[in-house]
């Protein structure tokens, strides 16, 4: 057991660093990725019930999901005036659409008369107007009440009253966001450093290349937590890499991890079960040919260069060619790294080209016990090019594996291999005698940081 | 099936993918949708509410109707949202060359 007492939060993995990683790679990196930012923010347990108790989901509902702001599509699904996009989270629907050529809006999903769901499920339609299934009602795109079949019988009734409910809607990386509270701050409040950290790497400038959908069997933090630090990648990927991943939170709402791809440090693994990558450390060789899954060029390192520095280039050549784009300057810990911001309560934007990626993370429902992970692949848009429709979303159900997807490649295994343990955590969540889980005071700093700032918009005060 | 007849309705050419076109056969409007999959060819009116399809937008495979939003799937004409229930008839395509040809389900 480790009995050391020093000042908590300032213990790091024994090694190079990521930043000793950045400042040898062959491009300098962009300034955000340099900046750190991390404070101790404590080490009390987190309680398992925030996990499995009903009646604090019901709480979540009412108090985080309907007074946060969240991702509800890209503006790529809204290309088109009368282009729309249902978006559910637990009791809410909301209806985003395009209702003018440079105006998105968002509406409640439900019928100013008796409250009908006017679109049904979840994803992108189009319509000219907004017609209540019931009655008939209508609204025009701009949620202004159009028509009332009988309109006789309703002298009570008037635009002011029985316009559609506007919800607060903004934008950011092509992103469309939504927030159910009236009194909602300004999404740029919410972003803090986010679109100065992706000046580098412009979101709207990126499409959809795939989108996955799946149900997965626990509360929907445990299953984003399974995504916010790279300290399991060792026992549950067998992978050398993450030990000395570097951690930021920037504040209440955004924080990041930057896991080097390409190197570990054989250090940071010293106190791992047995003397894997450690004794001996794996050569630059055999870290090529781990990298080898992202389609190389080279099978060996030439000398004087490091496998890192080599897949950075391969993979500028190949990429530049199939996507139209010039990654000729691009860094090596872009090309490469999984560069991960975490948006709260629930949003995930990389800012990597190799590891391209977008999560979202929800309840299922109203159901504690299982959540929807929507993943989708952004692609860099070639010079010129607009935006292509968007896939629909492949949909998985809890049973069924990634690699059902075919597209997903060599992600799939490492996506099955991230969702397989987490069935086990909901079901040890409820059995634990011990009432919370531990988390380490680093590497897990960012999950700490989150339940910190659920507390606020729950009002709980652990003091 | 065997005694289905063929007839010309359209030139290939004139269908992007992604893209609608309505066209007229004895009387009766079709709607020739091409997606990734294919040529297909609905009914160009909805069963809901009797819009026109051709005014609304094809989504992958599923063609949108401009009054209510309805979803219908082209590659079989089922009725994916509501408030359709009823599926629309869907016909039978072939290329020939440069020619869309369609013929009568019903």
């Amino acid at each position: 057991m480790n009995k050391d007492k020093a000042t908590p939060g300032v213990a790091r993995a024994p090694g190079p660093s990521v930043a000793d990683t950045l400042a040898t790679d062959s491009r300098g990196a962009p300034q955000p990725l340099l900046d750190q930012d991390y404070e101790f923010l404590g080490d009390q347990d987190i309680d398992c019930s925030r996990y499995t108790s009903p009646r604090f989901a019901e709480q979540e509902f009412d108090r985080l999901w309907a007074r946060c702001w969240q991702w509800a599509c890209r503006e790529e699904h809204l290309q088109d005036v009368g282009d729309h996009y249902v978006y559910d989270i637990g009791p809410y629907s909301v209806i985003v659409v395009r209702s003018a050529p440079d105006c998105i809006e968002a509406f409640v999903n439900s019928c100013a008369h008796r409250a009908t769901r006017i679109l049904g499920g979840e994803g992108s339609g189009y319509t000219g107007q907004f017609t209540c299934p019931f009655h008939g009602w209508s609204w025009g795109l701009d949620g202004s009440l159009k028509n009332v079949p009988a309109r006789w019988d309703f002298p009570h009734v008037c635009a002011d009253t029985h316009s559609l409910q506007r919800v607060h809607c903004d934008t950011w990386g092509g992103f469309v966001f939504v927030n159910l509270d009236p009194d909602a701050r300004p999404l740029a409040d919410y972003l803090d450093v986010l679109p100065e950290h992706f000046k580098h790497f412009p979101l709207d400038r990126r499409r959809i290349r795939l989108h996955v959908q799946k149900v997965l069997p626990c509360n929907w933090k445990a299953a984003q937590e399974a995504f916010m630090e790279a300290y399991h990648n060792f026992e549950t990927h067998d992978s050398p890499t993450g030990a000395n991943a570097q951690y930021d939170v920037f504040g209440k709402y955004v924080s990041r991890f930057i896991h080097n791809i390409g190197n570990y440090s054989a250090q940071a693994l010293d106190d791992y079960p047995g003397n894997k990558w450690r004794e001996p450390p794996l050569s630059e060789n055999e870290i090529l040919q781990i990298l080898s899954a992202f389609g190389l060029d080279h099978d060996e390192v030439p000398p004087g260069e490091t496998a890192r520095s080599v897949a950075a280039e391969d993979l500028r050549r190949r990429l530049s060619e199939s996507l139209g784009v010039d990654l000729s300057l691009v860094s090596d810990t872009v090309m490469l790294d999984s560069i991960e911001y975490h948006l709260f309560p629930n949003m995930f934007f990389f800012a990597g080209i190799t590891v391209p990626m977008a999560y979202r993370f929800r309840p299922n429902g109203m159901d504690v016990d299982s959540a929807i992970f929507d993943f989708l692949i952004l692609e860099p848009l070639a010079e010129g090019e607009s935006h292509p429709e968007p896939p629909e979303p492949a949909r998985l159900e809890i049973e069924q594996s990634y690699t059902e997807v075919e597209a997903l490649g060599w992600l799939a295994p490492v996506y099955d291999e991230d969702t397989g343990n987490l069935a086990l955590q909901q079901q040890g969540l409820k059995s634990s005698r011990k009432r919370g889980i531990t988390l380490g005071n680093y590497q897990e700093a960012r999950i700490r940081r989150v339940h910190q700032t659920m507390d606020e918009f729950m009002e709980i005060d652990d003091e | 099936m065997s005694n289905r007849e063929f007839t010309r309705v359209a030139e290939a050419e004139q269908l992007q993918q992604g893209k609608t076109m309505r066209v007229e056969l004895e009387g009766r409007e079709v709607l020739l949708c091409r997606t990734a999959e294919g040529v297909f060819a609905v009914d160009n009116l909805c069963t809901h509410g009797a819009a026109r399809l051709c005014e609304g937008k094809l989504k992958g495979h599923r063609i949108l109707c401009p009054m209510h939003g309805a979803a219908f799937d082209v590659r079989d004409g089922s009725a994916l949202t509501r408030p359709a229930v009823r599926a629309l008839a869907s016909h039978a395509v072939r290329i020939e060359g440069a020619d869309i040809l369609i013929a009568f389900s019903d």
